[in-house]
């Protein structure tokens, strides 16, 4: 068999780099000190609760160390970070007319408005650090379905609600960067389902940091009530610079009784990027989190989407793909806790390195004594496209109770080169075969993306096979 | 003053701080003596230790070592116990690990596939009741091409007994040709038991092969059925697929009077 190898093409992110003037209203200095949350608090019109959260916040980040288990960060000095970056626009616009023409434009040529008028059931667009748009679709809204930005709602009705569950799943004492986020979150959104309703197409959020050297600090609080069901699509991008820019955001579903949550993300932040985010799902009895997650983008990714089963007969589903190329070393995957009787995980993912990236893929399944019957499955498997990258696999099981089923399976290999033969014996060349194993490959997770979002995933993975042969 | 501690089983890649499985510590000053060996070209050796060993085997090409470690249920020490083993071209290192009791067993196996074509492969056993602790660090270091290894865990937990087993294949840049596999099936019986794992695979070169592969659970409730159906009872059916799980692995034990012997009293 020839020693040629296919080649295959990175992330294609032109469509993502285009980047317009700063013309931001209002950042903060670089940095944190008490004095600047002070400064973002009174900014954001802050109840009291919430500036004096913030700064516990900043205690907590101070004496909280990095993290010694995962990718370097070495990169990231907060000191040069602007935590706080106010486009020139309103705060929230309902009407895509009155959104600045530089936004806008960003976001046309996202796809947004397109995708929103087509299929989605609402849409919020977050630039730097404030939402600039939000709307959702009037007959979704009689549903009494609340889809707003979250300080908006944090001054409304639904202030008690968000104050009983803002960072109540995530404490600002989970890691360092979720005490960061305590401190400096700005913009996101506030999601809430009533009992019974069943939101039929999806609701959209979608963050794009045009600052240099800024961070991106949203907080996404969802709530679907007793037997409600929804489908939330996150979104992700940003033009690359020289410096580095950081995005610790934090998502808090809460799912109820019965409830379903289809949890789904695109990142392609740039190559610059530090992306420290936390997400985390609370399931009730019966209740349902589905998360998929592709990630494409990002100098360095700590991304492990938690699950924790809190009722009996709670479930989670994890399908993610993972593609790191040149300079990129992305720690994706998940945790589940099982902290009910008749809980179940299946963890189903897909990791290519090339070009000298580094993926990891690292778990937890956590079972814990009173979670009887509870059932979980892991797959991984990893592909190796050459030699100068890597890619490994780190998981994690912790069982206390003898009534549990858990199985795991993981691979790392290379293209099979029995599957190419096979293949090529039934016609095809050896670049079409390698071709097709390879987008076979990434597919087995993508086509759990619902059909309207393939349009953004053929943007976003660009894995183009050419034959070498000869 | 603070008690001076030591980091034992401490594993190539670390996870989540949380878990707590980034290594363990012990009170300073607790060490089994130290052996050296060297097994020269061609060699075979096979030793059998019954009592916990820090020992480091330098295999020179296509030597033959097999190391045999058994802990037996009377023991109530704690032991900790530290393996080092360097491979060289077609050399083949076999461990074969039954813990059938002690109070606390700390192991550290760390093997690296130096020489091509070298082989090392691992089989765990053990049966842990009451209070019992087993900490195992197990790794296998892939650095010549075409090597092999091949970690295999089987047990079985009762009571209160608590197992943490950390095995890691690493198929690090100029291993091309070399394949990993690790597998590990545990019999959890009571509900008081605990079971860690953290199976890992760090690859760095692209013509390789690792694969892992987990069972935990507890009995097969058919094959319970099955046993009951004919006449035997639930104790004595538990009784007889925990042995299995063990004996799985004693069986292949190379020493045939102490194979046998460890069938007779197992």
């Amino acid at each position: 068999m020839s020693e040629t190898k296919t080649h295959i093409e990175d992330v294609n992110r032109a469509f993502y780099d285009f980047r317009f003037e700063e013309k931001d209203a209002y950042r903060v200095r670089s940095g944190l000190t008490p004095e600047i949350i002070k400064e973002i608090s009174a900014e954001k019109k802050d109840p009291d609760w919430m500036r004096d959260f913030r700064l516990n916040s900043l205690e907590i980040f101070e004496r909280t160390p990095m993290p010694d288990w995962g990718p370097s960060i070495e990169g990231l000095d907060i000191d040069n970070i602007v935590t706080y970056v106010r486009p020139n626009a309103e705060r929230m616009n309902t009407r895509w007319e009155d959104v600045p023409d530089d936004i806008k434009d960003t976001f046309e040529r996202l796809g947004i408005p397109q995708a929103e008028r087509t299929s989605l059931a609402g849409v919020g667009a977050q630039y730097d650090s404030e939402l600039v748009y939000h709307n959702v679709r009037k007959e979704v809204a009689a549903l009494g379905v609340v889809y707003t930005d979250i300080e908006s709602a944090l001054h409304g009705e639904y202030a008690d609600m968000i104050r009983e569950r803002f960072m109540h799943l995530v404490p600002p004492t989970d890691h360092k960067f979720a005490a960061l986020h305590g401190a400096v979150w700005s913009g996101g959104s506030f999601v809430y389902v009533p009992p019974g309703i069943s939101v039929e197409i999806p609701l959209q959020s979608y963050f794009r940091l045009n600052a240099p050297g800024a961070g991106q600090f949203e907080h996404t609080l969802i709530i679907v009530d007793e037997g409600a069901d929804l489908h939330f699509i996150e979104g992700c991008s940003a033009p690359k610079y020289n410096v580095a820019n950081l995005h610790a955001g934090c998502v808090e579903l809460y799912v109820g009784k019965n409830a379903k949550l289809r949890y789904s993300t695109i990142e392609n932040w740039s190559k610059n990027m530090y992306n420290l985010n936390t997400k985390r799902a609370r399931v009730e009895e019966g209740g349902k989190i589905e998360w998929i997650s592709g990630s494409f983008g990002s100098h360095v990714s700590y991304l492990y989407p938690m699950s924790v089963l809190k009722g009996a007969g709670a479930r989670s589903e994890f399908t993610g793909v993972t593609f790191a190329g040149a300079g990129q070393n992305l720690d994706t995957g998940c945790k589940v806790v099982h902290g009910a009787p008749d809980t179940t995980s299946y963890v189903n993912t897909r990791s290519i390195s090339k070009d000298g990236g580094i993926s990891t893929f690292r778990s937890a399944i956590v079972v814990e004594p009173k979670a009887v019957n509870s059932r979980s499955s892991v797959s991984c498997q990893s592909l190796m496209v050459d030699d100068i990258s890597r890619s490994d696999t780190i998981p994690a099981m912790d069982i206390r109770t003898a009534k549990a089923d858990i199985g795991h399976e993981a691979r790392i290999g290379r293209i099979s080169d029995d599957a190419v033969f096979y293949l090529m014996s039934r016609g095809l060349s050896e670049d079409e075969a390698r071709a097709l194993i390879v987008s076979g490959f990434a597919d087995n997770v993508s086509k759990e993306l619902p059909l309207e979002y393939a349009v953004e995933m053929n943007n976003l993975i660009r894995i183009e096979m050419k034959g070498a042969i000869g | 003053m603070t008690e001076k501690t030591v980091t034992v089983n401490t594993p190539l890649a670390k996870t989540f701080g949380w878990l707590h499985v980034n290594g363990t510590h012990l009170p300073a000053g607790e060490s089994a003596p130290e052996k050296r060996l060297a097994i020269a070209c061609g060699d075979e050796k096979i030793l059998i230790l019954n009592e916990a060993v820090r020992l480091k085997a330098e295999l020179e090409d296509n030597a033959v070592f097999r190391l045999i470690q058994v802990r037996y249920a009377e023991e109530e020490s704690r032991a900790v116990n530290d393996i080092q083993v360097t491979c060289g071209k077609d050399a083949v290192f076999e461990w074969y690990r039954v813990i059938l009791g002690g109070r606390a067993t700390y192991d550290n196996c760390s093997v690296t596939l130096a020489g091509a074509g070298s082989r090392f492969e691992a089989n765990i056993g053990y049966r842990l009741e009451g209070e019992e602790l087993m900490d195992m660090n197990c790794e296998a270091i892939h650095t010549g091409k075409k090597t092999e290894s091949l970690i295999r865990a089987s047990g079985v937990l009762f009571d209160r007994a608590s197992k943490l087993l950390r095995g890691t294949i690493d198929l690090r840049r100029g291993c091309a040709g070399a394949v990993g596999n690790e597998t590990e099936d545990v019999l959890l019986i009571d509900d008081t038991v605990r079971n860690r794992s953290v199976p890992v695979i760090l690859c760095s070169e692209e013509d390789v092969v690792g694969n892992h592969g987990a069972s935990i659970g507890r009995l097969d409730e058919d094959l319970l059925f099955y046993l009951q159906s004919r006449g035997i009872d639930n104790a004595s059916a538990t009784e007889l697929m925990a042995k299995a799980r063990v004996d799985a692995i004693i069986r292949r034990i190379p020493d045939g009077q102490l194979r046998a012997a460890l069938l007779k009293e197992d």
